[in-house]
């Protein structure tokens, strides 16, 4: 798979408004940030024949969206899963384009994430049936992601003298990236006091150490870096890739290796030698905020920092815009959107076009202040290398390295 | 006794034996008759060596908090109506790691590498839930 490295491409991004009350359905969401997208990459209805998207049945497939647009497929997939699908589905594109499947795929998730189906077990969740781990895990009152994850907080958190104060700095500066974002949803900059003093949801997390909710699609166009030349955009180049890739035991990994290990520790030995590069190579980071913690526990699992040393860097003001390896600049899922990871890559696709939306004047065209200051600039100057670090469980994640 | 308004398990072939033990106030782990390894969650063959000679081994039902979360805010039915309640992996001096709650202790006493012991509650004619208190407080545990 190595010598894949730098042969395919991110030409295409696209979005939906974020928001909390789209009013649409998932399959006039997803046929906005395919067009988009495919606009974006100056592509039309001809020049994409695969399509693919992941979804936790919330969502409209693709052969019903693919219609709408009047794209024929030569390929199409939709598969299950939330968190860290949007790396692997990437390396899947490639792979059916390797292969001779299909020339260029549209890669898109859609979600009522607030209107319809709310990832705490809300909405039309809360009816879904039981079924694999839920079983066991239901009767103990374990039945949002925000339970799942917050053990191997707290196993952080005593291992490794990782405090709350430490780990709300994630939020604050997504909360900073996203006063920068005209997209975000939540606007507004924070500060470590604001995290502490708001209320308990699942101990460690509190109110501002969780994602938002919304209602929204996005979409990425994947194709080989040959067509990609002949393109609008500048093309974005995939180095490497990790799809997935989990601990011992994804269905109690609490029992197999220190709890506070997740599944970063895996796949750095995957994507760092198939990209060629180390983490100190790294411009950008998008690293999954699901919650605070899980962009800190990421971060080390990566080399970011040594392992247990992710509370002092993520409190550092490296991660931060004006730090030297800033992390979610959109704001990311604590205050852009959620979208399943989607809009990380989204995010970090621009920044290494130089072409991040923010409120520059002249940001469509490349001319960016670099003033990092409220209601401003947002864009990384010479950002050459992005990583993103996808989260689905502590025991399941996927990573991407891309450059321009 | 008043309707249990918490989930009830989903009781599987491979679960029915750990919950009919429960039922019997014991708690039960499996153990690979061929390379010896302890699991909990039953499952249908070892997941180290892919034996299916499995076998039930009684467990002292002691342990300590490996580590615990306190949830403040749930809309799990029956859950929601006691919050704060304490969800916990306890390792068992067995050696196994148990997802269970805690109870018998304020929420915030609860320390992660405190002792404590298996107790049963029996929800309903038919099913009996373990969960851990610490150890001075247990009365299940024999």
């Amino acid at each position: 798979m190595g010598n894949l490295r730098d042969k395919y491409c991110i030409v295409g991004v696209g979005e939906t408004e974020y928001s909390r009350n789209s009013g649409r359905t998932t399959r006039a969401m997803a046929v906005e940030a395919i067009k988009k997208a495919m606009n974006d990459a100056g592509l039309g209805p001809k020049d994409v024949d695969g399509m693919m998207s992941y979804q936790q049945n919330d969502s409209t497939p693709s052969l019903i969206v693919g219609p709408d647009l009047g794209i024929r497929l030569n390929f199409w997939v939709d598969m299950v899963g939330g968190g860290s699908s949007t790396e692997a589905l990437i390396g899947l594109a490639m792979g059916a384009i390797e292969v001779g499947m299909c020339r260029t795929v549209a890669l898109f998730r859609s979600m009522n994430g607030y209107t319809e189906v709310r990832i705490g077990g809300t909405g039309a969740r809360a009816a879904a049936p039981v079924r694999g781990q839920e079983l066991a895990t239901r009767p103990y009152g374990m039945t949002s992601a925000g339970q799942v994850f917050a053990p191997t907080f707290m196993r952080h958190m005593h291992d490794y003298g990782t405090s709350s104060a430490q780990v709300a700095h994630v939020k604050v500066a997504h909360s900073k990236h996203a006063s920068q974002n005209p997209k975000a949803l939540y606007k507004e900059r924070v500060t470590v006091e604001d995290v502490l003093n708001s209320r308990w949801i699942v101990k460690p997390l509190r109110l501002l150490d969780c994602c938002v909710e919304t209602d929204n699609a996005t979409c990425l166009v994947v194709t080989s870096a040959e067509r990609a030349r002949d393109l609008r955009q500048r093309p974005i180049y995939l180095m490497g890739v990790a799809g997935r890739v989990s601990k011992p035991r994804t269905d109690f990994p609490w029992a197999h290796g220190p709890l506070s290990r997740v599944a970063g520790y895996y796949a750095k030995d995957i994507v760092f030698p198939m990209a060629g590069i180390g983490p100190e190579d790294v411009d950008l980071t998008g690293s999954y905020d699901a919650f605070t913690f899980t962009t800190l526990l990421q971060l080390e699992e990566y080399g970011f920092c040594k392992k247990g040393e992710g509370g002092a860097y993520v409190s550092s003001g490296i991660i931060e815009l004006a730090g030297k390896r800033p992390n979610n600049t959109s704001g990311g899922h604590l205050c852009e959107a959620y979208t399943h990871g989607m809009n990380l890559v989204i995010e970090n696709v621009r920044q290494l076009r130089g072409l991040a939306d923010d409120y520059c004047p002249g940001w469509a065209e490349g001319k960016h202040s670099y003033d990092y200051s409220p209601g401003k600039c947002r864009q990384v100057k010479d950002a050459e290398i992005a990583m993103n670090l996808g989260w689905s469980t502590p025991a399941t994640g996927s990573a991407l390295i891309l450059r321009r | 006794m008043a309707e249990y308004a918490k989930p009830l398990p989903s009781i599987t072939s491979e679960s029915k034996p750990f919950w009919d033990a429960c039922r019997r106030h014991r708690f039960v782990i499996q153990r690979c008759l061929d390379c010896g390894s302890f699991q909990h969650y039953p499952r249908g063959v070892c997941a180290s060596c892919w034996g299916d000679r499995l076998e039930w081994r009684e467990s002292r039902g002691q342990g300590k908090v490996y580590t615990f979360t306190v949830t403040e805010r749930t809309q799990t039915q029956g859950f929601r109506e006691e919050v704060p309640y304490v969800v916990a992996y306890v390792e068992l001096d067995e050696g196994v790691q148990v997802l269970t709650n805690l109870v018998g202790c304020a929420p915030g006493d609860v320390r992660i590498g405190m002792r404590v012991a298996v107790t049963f509650e029996d929800v309903n004619d038919q099913v009996s839930i373990p969960r851990f208190a610490p150890l001075e407080e247990a009365s299940g545990a024999r």
